[in-house]
């Protein structure tokens, strides 16, 4: 059966102590529980954008508009909050705002046929240019209550209420894609497209489907953003969709689709939201932060791609060689 | 019409008609399979087999026509409802998931509880005596295994009507065997099956019906024991042409005796093809015919280079260039003109004198590094000349040409490179009439100008038209050797299926 230690989440999670264990050897303060723990809590945000792009990246798409989405949600969140409004409404608002701009990513990328990353790169901008109508180029702040507070509660052993939410959502996720008969149609079409619609699956409902997701889970994250910082800049979320992607790949889901699993881009998002954190302990400057986190995204973005190519070539002269495996008696062949 | 007899056939389709744009693929197809019966769909490269079959499987909507399951017309056009109707398609290339396991392939696209799958999964696997650990996962496959995958997939389905595409393309000898066992199983069990195959003598072990498609019509029909093979070999045939004998001798025949060979292919292996040896003389035409997939275009693509060799050895001037990267051996002076010019061919955007001097960017002729516009347009300027190429100028886009002028700019391309060897892979695929007599020329005056020319072609006619001697791949391996004297298109069309006419394989 499945050997668990093989799976490409597995070497994600070693990684991941890997990381906090040398950290630790370098600076033991590392290894304080609080400290710990926290890397996990402000992984929050992280991790809701990965699950969410990890349906797309799973169906063998990308959709780059998740950081504007989520910065236009916490706008919207915040602004909701300036005039006193109640957490089901902020959380209907930004859902709903999420769920619109991934049914327009979906019809455009699998109705439309236009590349998903030029797709999602145009609602990307447009986005952007809502938020600045929204806010009138303004920085949406002063509001609190209730709502601000939320972020600094914790559930128990000093995890906090989001990020137990968050871990409940990628719960569902990974169960919903690994073990439900539908939930699978996202690896498959993923997998095989052609294929996929060969036993019946609709690719069209599928791709459709896994960017409102992505949206739905990109306007939570905004939510979380507005709690978190009580203030929203027109530039909130800005670059936020890379690290989701990052996330995606170091958990161990392919870029090319039809691989990996929920766990995996959880774990992802906390390596790529503790880097900075590290950073501080083991005394380099934080301005190599994104050099670093670039350099491991393409080291593991171009061994994956490597594997896949090297998969097709072996499976393309594997199915040559048979073709003359051995002569037919009827094929007047010398052998 | 509504009526439904007892007689009416499983699967009927009348007078289906399909067009892509200006092509019509399909002119009126009339075909019916009955319960338990194996009907064997043969036909050459382009006759319309796979439009056909995707129709059936809802992949395109046909422009006219009906289809009729037990008599009753049927709406098909989405390839769920295909499914639903018992229609299930196993295709020449199986399309499994390659990272989910055998059991995750075979259940995934159903609705039922899982537990239930299995036992039904495990029924019919004991019906087909299947043996497949589930757990694997579908990338650790065989072709034969893969392909026991899809037809388990049918199976689960219910699938009354199986369609499988030329499923022994890819399979060694005792898988084919096992697979026969199968089929014989399914026609027991009143499946109706339609079969689709390149190789005649399967037709006669496997099939209980044939039929014989041909440009996009049905030629023949009828039950196999009413047929021979040569029988069929006539119905591949075009229709009309009587075997004519006269030739246009339009160059003198060659005279091998006192030729060296500028290319010498000696029991050269590779990926998709194995052991083939021969020769091919300076002014000559060689021509390599065969059906699709019987490795002419791998065998070609591995002498220039682009593929590894696996054995054996290609001599050019008696200098060994096996295993040369394609810059060595282009310099060589072995030149390739690929099949399809959209995507190796041309270069779209650029004007058609920087497309014919391409290949010589890295030449002291037009200059290095600063590009001497003048020699390039010369370079141009004479072949478009010499190949009648229809132009208004030099500058234009090489996208605005026709196709046949953008086959003549990159054969102008290949020959600006003064190559000792020119391969033409299906030099006149998607060309017009006017266009492909003007390729002929073009080619002839290769020959004239003694380069020796290798001619991948599907096309018998053009084969018959052009070449000096002619070579048939069959799985593989060259099957037949014929002089110019010898090329008939029954010649041809025989060893391409795999038909032995008795001839030497000579191998000097």
């Amino acid at each position: 059966m499945k050997n668990p230690l093989k799976a490409r989440w597995m070497s994600s999670l070693i990684f991941l102590i890997a990381l906090f264990v040398i950290t630790g050897i370098i600076a033991p303060s590392f290894l304080d529980y609080t400290n710990i723990i926290n890397c996990f809590n402000t992984a929050t945000m992280y991790t809701l954008l990965a699950v969410g792009i990890a349906f797309v990246i799973m169906t063998g798409e990308i959709d780059v508009s998740i950081g504007a989405t989520l910065g236009l949600t916490a706008g919207m969140t915040g602004l909701i909050a300036q005039q006193g409004g109640s957490i089901p409404k902020m959380l209907a608002v930004v859902l709903l705002t999420g769920a619109v701009i991934g049914l327009v990513n979906g019809l455009g990328v699998a109705y439309f046929g236009v590349p998903s990353l030029i797709f999602t790169l145009g609602t990307n901008s447009v986005i952007r240019g809502l938020i600045y109508l929204m806010s009138d180029g303004r920085t949406v702040e002063n509001f609190g209550g209730v709502f601000a507070g939320l972020n600094s509660m914790t559930v128990f052993a000093g995890i906090s209420v989001y990020y137990a939410i968050a871990l409940v959502l990628v719960a569902v996720a990974h169960i919903v894609l690994t073990r439900t008969r539908k939930g699978k149609y996202f690896i498959a079409v993923g997998d095989n497209a052609g294929g996929a619609n060969l036993v019946g699956i609709s690719v069209f409902g599928t791709k459709v489907l896994a960017y409102v997701l992505c949206g739905l889970f990109a306007g939570m994250g905004g939510f979380v953003f507005a709690s978190k910082y009580g203030q929203v800049m027109t530039v909130a979320g800005n670059g936020y969709e890379m690290t989701a992607i990052a996330a995606c790949v170091l958990g161990g889901i392919s870029l090319s689709g039809g691989m990996g699993n929920m766990v995996g881009a959880a774990i992802g998002a906390v390596i790529m939201s503790s880097i900075s954190r590290l950073l501080v302990f083991i005394g380099l400057p934080s301005t190599y932060n994104n050099t670093i986190t670039g350099v491991m995204l393409i080291v593991i973005v171009v061994v994956d791609a490597l594997a896949q190519r090297r998969s097709i070539e072996m499976t393309r002269r594997k199915r040559l060689l048979s073709r003359t495996a051995e002569p037919t008696p009827e094929g007047g062949a010398k052998a | 019409m509504t009526m439904k007899t007892a007689t009416a056939p499983r699967l009927q389709v009348k007078g289906i008609r399909k067009a892509f744009g200006q092509n019509v693929v399909l002119k009126g197809i009339d075909l019916s399979v009955d319960a338990g019966e194996v009907v064997a769909l043969i036909g050459g490269n382009g006759a319309g087999k796979s439009t056909l079959m995707k129709i059936i499987m809802g992949i395109y909507t046909c422009d006219e026509g009906e289809i009729l399951l037990d008599g009753q017309p049927v709406k098909l056009g989405k390839a769920s409802a295909s499914l639903a109707h018992g229609i299930y398609l196993v295709p020449q290339e199986p399309m499994l998931f390659p990272n989910m396991t055998v059991l995750e392939n075979i259940l995934m696209g159903f609705n039922e509880r899982e537990a239930d799958l299995r036992k039904r999964l495990v029924d019919c696997m004991a019906e087909l005596n299947f043996t497949l650990n589930l757990q694997r996962k579908a990338n650790t496959l065989s072709i034969a295994e893969q392909q026991m995958v899809e037809l388990l997939r049918g199976m689960m389905r219910n699938a009354r009507i199986l369609i499988l595409d030329e499923p022994t393309s890819s399979l060694t000898f005792n898988e084919v065997q096992a697979l026969f066992k199968t089929v014989e199983d399914l026609k027991k069990k009143g499946i109706a099956i339609i079969y689709i195959t390149h190789r005649l003598t399967e037709v006669f072990e496997i099939a209980t019906k044939v039929a014989i498609m041909r440009d996009g019509v049905i030629t023949l029909e009828g039950a196999v024991k009413d047929f021979t093979k040569e029988m069929l070999i006539q119905g591949l045939l075009p229709g009309g042409t009587e075997e004519t004998c006269i030739k246009e001798e339009q160059c003198a025949p060659l005279d091998y005796r006192h030729l060296k060979p500028v290319l010498e292919v000696k029991d050269f292996s590779g990926y998709g093809f194995a052991h083939c040896t021969f020769n091919l003389y300076p002014g000559e035409i060689l021509g390599i015919a065969g059906v699709v997939g019987a490795g002419r275009t791998e065998l070609i693509s591995t002498i220039f280079g682009r593929d590894k060799t696996l054995g054996g050895q290609v001599l050019l001037d008696g200098k060994d260039i096996t295993g040369l990267s394609t810059k060595q051996i282009l310099r060589a002076g072995i030149n390739f003109v690929p099949e399809d010019r959209h995507y190796h061919g041309i270069f779209k955007i650029r004007s058609i004198s920087s497309n014919t001097t391409s290949a010589l960017l890295n030449d002291e002729e037009v200059g290095k590094v600063n590009m001497n516009n003048r020699k390039q347009r010369e370079i141009a300027d004479k072949y478009a000349k010499e190949f009648r190429t229809k132009i208004v100028s030099l500058d234009d886009l090489m996208g605005s040409l026709s196709g046949g002028n953008q086959q003549k700019v990159v054969i102008a391309r290949a020959l600006s490179t003064h190559p000792k060897v020119v391969i033409l892979d299906e030099p006149t695929r998607g060309i017009d009439a006017a266009a492909r007599g003007d390729v002929y020329n073009i080619i002839r005056q290769l020959k004239e100008a003694g380069v020796a020319v290798l001619m991948v072609s599907s096309d018998m006619e053009e084969v018959m038209e052009l070449a000096d001697r002619a070579i048939t791949v069959f799985q593989g391996r060259i099957n037949g050797e014929f002089s110019r004297e010898e090329i008939t298109q029954d010649t041809l069309t025989s060893a391409a299926f795999g038909i032995a006419h008795e001839r030497k394989v000579s191998g000097e």
